[in-house]
C-alpha cells in the first residue's frame, strides 16, 4: 500500500504542476498588468512598483517568474481587493459551508439514488424503470439556477415552508448544524438533482452487470433468498465502481455550488467566486481556481485509494 | 402462378432492413427530440419574423404585465415582451452552443486522433494535457477566464469550446486506438498509405458516429453552461437577451412576476432536452448491440 501511495503521488505531481502552470499562464496571457491584477490599490500607492515587480519576478526569466508567482500564491500573502483580508482567510472562512453542501448532496444522492437504481435493475424495462430513466433525462437537462428559483417560488413564496436565503437565523452565529437544516434543504435538493441522474444510471448498469455474473447464478441456484443474493452478494460488488463515480462528481458539485450559493445567499466558496469575478478581484479568483483544481485532484486520489481498499482483485503493485 | 405480392419485402419472409436512420426513427423519444430540435432551430432562424415585438422594445406603461392576449408570456420590468425576447435569445444561446461545440470537437478530435494514432510519447503528453484540463472544475475556470479576458460573445464561444474538449479527446483516442488495429487499416498501410491518409480516409469515417453523438450532447451542455454564466452576469451581457440573463432578471421579482423567470427557463430546459434526446437516440441507433 505504501508503494502504491508513493507511486500515485508521483503521478499526481506532474498534473499538480501542470495545473499551477496553466493558472500561471492564464495570468500572464491575460490583457492588463499583472501587478495591477494581483495587488490592491493601497499597496500600489505605498510600495514602489519595482519592488512589486521584483516580488512577482516580472523581470526574471519565465521559470523563475513561475516559481515566484507560485510562492506568492501559496504563502497566502495575496490580499483580496475588496475584503481587506488575505485570500487564505477568505477561503478558509467559506470552505466549511461548501463542504457541508457538497457532502450533503453526495449523501442524499446516494441515499435516494441507490435504492432507485436497485429497483430499476431488478425489473429492467418495467414501468418504474421507464419512469426512472425519464426522470434522469429531465434531471440532466434541468438548469440548476432555474430549478432553484422555481423551488424558491413554490416553497418560500407560496407555501412559506423554507427560508429562501442565508444559512442561519438572523443574528445567530452558532455553528449548530440542526439549526441550519431548514436553510440547507432547498440548496441541497438542487445540488442533488444535478448528480442524481448520473448516480442512478451508473449504479443501475453496474448492478445489471453484477447480477449477470456467475457468482450470482451460483447463489441463486444454491436456493438463497433473492434478497440475500442481492444485498449480501451483488450489491456490494456493484457499489465499488460507484466510489470512483463520486470522485468524478466533485467538479460538478463545485460548479453547482457556484450557482446554488449565489441564489440562496450561502456564504461558501461558490458565492465568493462569483462576487470576486464580478468585482474583478483577481487574487481571489485565481487562488480559488487553482485550489479547486487541487481539491478535485486530491479527491480523486482519495477515491482511488478507497477503491483499491474495497476491491481485493485490484493489485496494488 | 403466385401473385408477386406474396414475395414482397415487407412480408413475413424477410427480416426488416436495419439502418441507422431506421432505428433512430423507430425510437419514439428520439423522434420527439428531433421534432423539438427542429422547432428550436426554426425558432432561432425565424425569430425576427415570428416575434411579435423586438428584443428591446420597451413599453413602460406595460411593465410586469402577466401573460395575456397581447403579451403571451408577460412583460418584464422594462415593459419588454418576454416571448419575443425569448425567441431572440434562442438565436444567441443556440448559436453559442453550436459554435462552441465546433471548437470543442475540432480540438478534441485533433488531439484524440493524434494521441490514439501515434501512441508513444505523443499520446502520453497529450493525455496528460487532457487530464490537467479535466482536473479543473469547469465553472471555476470559466469564471476565471471571463474575469481576466472579458465577456464578449466570441470570447464566450472560444472559452466554452476550449474548456470542454477533454472528454471528447479521450473518447476519440479510445476509438482511434481500437480502429488502428483493424485489418483494413493494416491493409491500407501495407500498400503504402501515408499516416495522414490513414487517419483521414480510414480511421476517421469509423469514428464519425461517436463524434456525432458527443457533439449533440455537448451542445446541450454548452447551452446549460452559457445559461449559468449569463445568469450570474458573467456571460452574455444585457441588453442582448439570453435565456440565462432573462431568468436572472426575474430573480428578484419572483413573488410579483413569476413569468419573467419561469418562461425563459422553460425555453432553456426544452432546448437542452431536445439535444439530449437526439444525442441519446443517435447513440442507441448507432449501436447494433442496443440493450438499454
Amino acid at each position: 500500500m505504501q508503494r502504491y501511495l508513493v507511486r500515485r503521488l508521483f503521478q499526481i505531481i506532474p498534473v499538480f504542476i501542470g495545473i499551477t502552470f496553466i493558472s500561471f499562464m492564464i495570468i500572464r496571457l491575460a490583457p492588463g498588468d499583472p501587478i495591477v491584477a494581483l495587488f490592491p490599490p493601497e499597496v500600489l500607492n505605498k510600495v514602489d512598483r519595482k519592488v512589486l515587480a521584483e516580488q512577482l519576478g516580472l523581470n526574471d526569466p519565465l521559470p523563475v517568474q513561475y516559481l515566484k508567482m507560485m510562492a506568492n500564491f501559496f504563502s497566502g500573502q495575496l490580499r483580496s481587493f475588496q475584503e481587506k483580508q488575505t485570500t487564505f482567510t477568505l477561503i478558509a472562512d467559506r470552505l466549511p459551508t461548501t463542504l457541508i453542501l457538497s457532502a450533503s448532496a453526495i449523501l442524499c444522492g446516494l441515499v435516494i439514488g441507490i435504492p432507485i437504481a436497485l429497483i430499476s435493475a431488478r425489473r429492467p424495462y418495467s414501468i418504474l424503470d421507464t419512469i426512472t430513466t425519464t426522470g434522469a433525462l429531465i434531471g440532466v437537462a434541468l438548469p440548476q439556477f432555474w430549478l432553484a428559483l422555481v423551488l424558491i417560488l413554490i416553497f418560500s413564496e407560496q407555501l412559506k415552508l423554507f427560508p429562501a436565503s442565508g444559512l442561519r437565523p438572523i443574528g445567530s452565529t452558532s455553528n449548530n448544524l440542526v439549526e441550519m437544516v431548514p436553510y440547507l434543504i432547498m440548496p441541497v435538493l438542487v445540488l442533488t438533482s444535478s448528480i442524481l441522474p448520473s448516480i442512478i444510471r451508473y449504479t443501475r448498469s453496474s448492478l445489471l452487470d453484477a447480477l449477470g455474473q456467475d457468482y450470482v447464478r451460483t447463489a441463486r441456484s444454491k436456493g438463497l433468498r433473492e434478497r440475500r443474493v442481492i444485498f449480501a452478494h451483488a450489491l456490494r460488488n456493484a457499489l465499488i465502481p460507484v466510489v470512483t463515480l463520486i470522485g468524478s462528481l466533485l467538479p460538478l458539485l463545485l460548479g453547482g455550488s457556484v450557482l446554488v450559493e449565489s441564489i440562496f445567499g450561502l456564504p461558501g466558496l461558490g458565492r465568493l467566486a462569483v462576487r470576486a469575478a464580478l468585482n474583478r478581484d483577481y487574487p481571489v479568483v485565481l487562488t480559488l481556481n487553482m485550489l479547486s483544481a487541487l481539491l478535485v485532484l486530491f479527491a480523486n486520489l482519495l477515491t482511488d485509494i478507497v477503491y483499491t481498499r474495497l476491491d481485493p482483485r485490484i493489485s496494488l503493485g | 402462378m403466385l401473385p408477386a405480392r406474396l414475395n414482397s419485402a415487407n412480408g413475413n419472409d424477410e427480416p426488416r432492413r436495419q439502418t441507422v436512420l431506421g432505428r433512430f426513427l423507430r425510437n419514439r423519444r428520439a423522434v420527439f427530440g428531433l421534432l423539438l430540435l427542429i422547432g428550436f432551430c426554426l425558432m432561432a432562424l425565424l425569430a425576427p419574423r415570428i416575434a411579435p415585438f423586438t428584443a428591446d422594445a420597451q413599453v413602460l406603461d406595460d411593465r410586469l404585465k402577466p401573460p395575456g392576449p397581447i403579451y403571451r408570456m408577460g412583460t418584464d420590468g422594462l415593459g419588454r415582451d418576454i416571448l419575443s425576447r425569448a425567441l431572440y435569445a434562442s438565436q444567441v444561446s443556440i448559436a453559442i452552443g453550436i459554435f462552441a461545440m465546433l471548437v470543442a470537437i475540432s480540438v478534441g478530435v485533433g488531439v484524440g486522433m493524434l494521441a490514439g494514432y501515434f501512441g508513444g510519447w505523443i499520446d502520453n503528453i497529450l493525455m496528460r494535457l487532457t487530464d490537467m484540463l479535466l482536473a479543473f472544475p469547469t465553472f471555476f475556470l470559466l469564471l476565471t477566464i471571463t474575469t481576466l479576458f472579458g465577456r464578449s460573445i466570441p470570447i464566450l464561444v472560444l472559452l466554452l469550446g476550449l474548456t470542454s474538449w477533454g472528454i471528447n479527446a479521450r473518447i476519440v483516442r479510445g476509438q482511434a486506438l481500437a480502429v488502428k488495429g483493424e485489418d483494413f487499416v493494416l491493409a491500407a498501410r501495407s500498400i503504402g498509405a501515408s499516416d495522414f491518409r490513414l487517419m483521414i480516409r480510414h480511421i476517421f469515417p469509423n469514428i464519425v458516429s461517436i463524434i456525432l453523438v458527443d457533439a449533440t450532447l455537448r451542445v446541450a451542455l454548452v447551452i446549460l453552461a452559457e445559461g449559468g454564466l449569463s445568469f450570474l452576469g458573467l456571460g452574455v451581457q444585457p441588453p442582448t437577451p439570453s435565456w440565462g440573463n432573462m431568468v436572472a432578471d426575474g430573480g428578484s421579482l419572483l413573488r410579483k412576476a413569476w413569468w419573467v423567470s419561469v418562461f425563459p427557463g422553460l425555453f432553456l430546459f426544452f432546448c437542452t432536452i431536445s439535444f439530449n434526446l437526439v444525442g441519446d437516440g443517435l447513440r442507441d441507433a448507432f449501436d447494433p448491440k442496443f440493450r438499454r
